[in-house]
């Protein structure tokens, strides 16, 4: 399992997330600014949720793979 | 002895030149070999340095503590003198450090969110539709930048911003003034002030009568309640319509004669129109219109891939090289609709990155999907030498596209 983590102090609404991972990215509806749809996702979703942290311009999401089921 | 003050003799002068209209100066890719960052001469004899590999382009625009991106800074790099002025004039965001920065943007990126972007798509493919009726209605020869390029971005800006479209031409041309090399600094200025003057007129106009449209929106959202004045939103609104105008346009050009050289690729992307999502990616890594920002100056001595840029020098990250750097992508020069291009830094990065990219990615799957589909038999009416391209202009692209079908 993934466990995803966002800032949204840090987000700066470029949109990379939701078009990346769409099932666990969203923009809140009053100021664009990044909102999880889901803390965490299989591990088949690692590469999707590697280049979301990669394409994000200001560094606002984190991953970490737990082992736990 | 000071070990920065020899490199300042090697330094050769800045911006380069292009050798063939397709590819990024050669200095680029010889620079890029060398070294990450590589010192260049200004026009008025200050050095600045390029950083031109994809790893450290990425680096310093994340670098909010060592670089700034303050266009009022004395010490900011600009390319002409017209372009100090019209930096030092800069109200808008995407002059600002933070805390500012976000401050303001944050304003405006729901205008701009993957939501509605997606809700726009339909008018955006209405709009499309209707210039290419007229197109056809025209008849070969038609030059695509006139009839499509220029007028698609306009009539969807005007539907999102609330411009009226008849304005369009005095948008283009304050854009145009901007992002010229060669001119004068007064035009510059001038028409800098006109463009804010115009928003603020168009403020006071949607204040009376308000409309389905983003100026409309903020103006109930953010002005109203005091949360940003009505000149300051004049100045950000201005570089919204710019931004909005110049780069379609150009994508749109530039991406169409590239399809148009590369029949293969053209075929193949008319026949599965699924690939159009990668194939925009890919043609905006390989053309890389903006040509000389982001840019930076060094709050303090940096050490950027081993290379010092000593604090108060400015830094230029010329996209088109990090977008050709052999390190990150796979036979960089070659146009591949079908690689995985994600990583292509065409809109920048960091906090600055282009608040309008989503709008930008729609427009180009939209129009170029259309222009496959409704003139199948495109091709050029004129030989390639016919074609004028952007040597004079920030923005790279075509002045014009005479095409056949």
């Amino acid at each position: 399992m993934i466990r995803i983590r966002v800032n949204p102090q840090v987000c700066v609404g470029a949109g990379q997330c939701v078009r990346t991972v769409p099932e666990v990215f969203d923009q809140r509806d009053s100021d664009g600014i990044v909102v999880l749809l889901a803390s965490t996702a299989p591990d088949e979703r690692l590469t999707y949720l590697q280049k979301a942290v990669k394409l994000c311009p200001s560094q606002a999401i984190s991953i970490e793979l737990d082992p736990k089921p | 002895m000071d070990s920065h003050i020899p490199m300042a003799d090697m330094a050769p002068a800045f911006p380069f030149q292009r050798t063939c209209p397709f590819h990024p100066p050669p200095q680029y890719a010889a620079a890029r070999a060398a070294a990450p960052v590589c010192p260049v001469t200004l026009w008025n004899g200050k050095r600045a340095w390029l950083v031109l590999r994809h790893v450290e382009v990425r680096e310093v625009l994340s670098d909010d503590t060592r670089f700034s991106g303050a266009m009022a800074d004395p010490d900011f790099p600009a390319i002409t003198p017209a372009r100090v002025t019209v930096d030092k004039n800069e109200r808008a965001f995407v002059g600002m450090d933070n805390p500012d920065h976000d401050a303001y943007r944050r304003l405006f990126t729901r205008e701009f969110s993957v939501r509605r972007m997606l809700a726009l798509k339909p008018q955006i493919s209405a709009i499309a539709e209707q210039l290419l009726d007229e197109i056809e209605a025209h008849g070969p020869p038609a030059d695509l930048v006139a009839m499509l390029a220029v007028k698609f971005p306009s009539l969807v800006m005007s539907a999102l911003f609330g411009s009226p479209y008849e304005d369009h031409e005095f948008i283009i041309r304050c854009a145009v003034a901007r992002h010229g090399l060669t001119q004068s600094v007064e035009e510059a200025e001038v028409k800098a002030r006109e463009l804010a003057a115009y928003v603020r007129r168009l403020i006071d106009t949607k204040e009376a009568r308000p409309g389905d449209d983003m100026v409309s929106r903020i103006i109930e959202e953010h002005v109203r309640p005091g949360k940003l004045s009505r000149d300051d939103f004049a100045e950000i609104g201005a570089m919204i319509l710019r931004a909005g105008h110049d780069t379609t346009t150009n994508m749109i050009g530039m991406g169409t004669l590239l399809l148009l050289q590369n029949d293969a690729m053209r075929r193949r992307l008319a026949a599965d129109p699924a690939l159009i999502d990668g194939a925009v990616e890919e043609l905006l890594r390989f053309v890389s219109p903006v040509q000389y920002s982001p840019r930076r100056v060094a709050k303090e001595d940096v050490v950027i891939g081993g290379v010092t840029i000593p604090k108060g020098e400015g830094v230029f990250m010329p996209l088109a090289s990090a977008n050709r750097d052999e390190r990150m992508f796979d036979a960089p020069d070659t146009l591949d609709i079908t690689r995985d291009a994600s990583q292509h830094l065409a809109f920048g990065f960091g906090i600055h990155q282009c608040l309008g990219q989503m709008l930008a990615r729609y427009e180009l799957q939209i129009v170029y999907t259309a222009i496959l589909r409704r003139l199948p038999n495109l091709r050029l009416a004129v030989p390639l030498e016919e074609i004028r391209f952007k040597h004079d202009m920030q923005i790279y692209g075509v002045h014009n596209l005479p095409v056949a079908w």
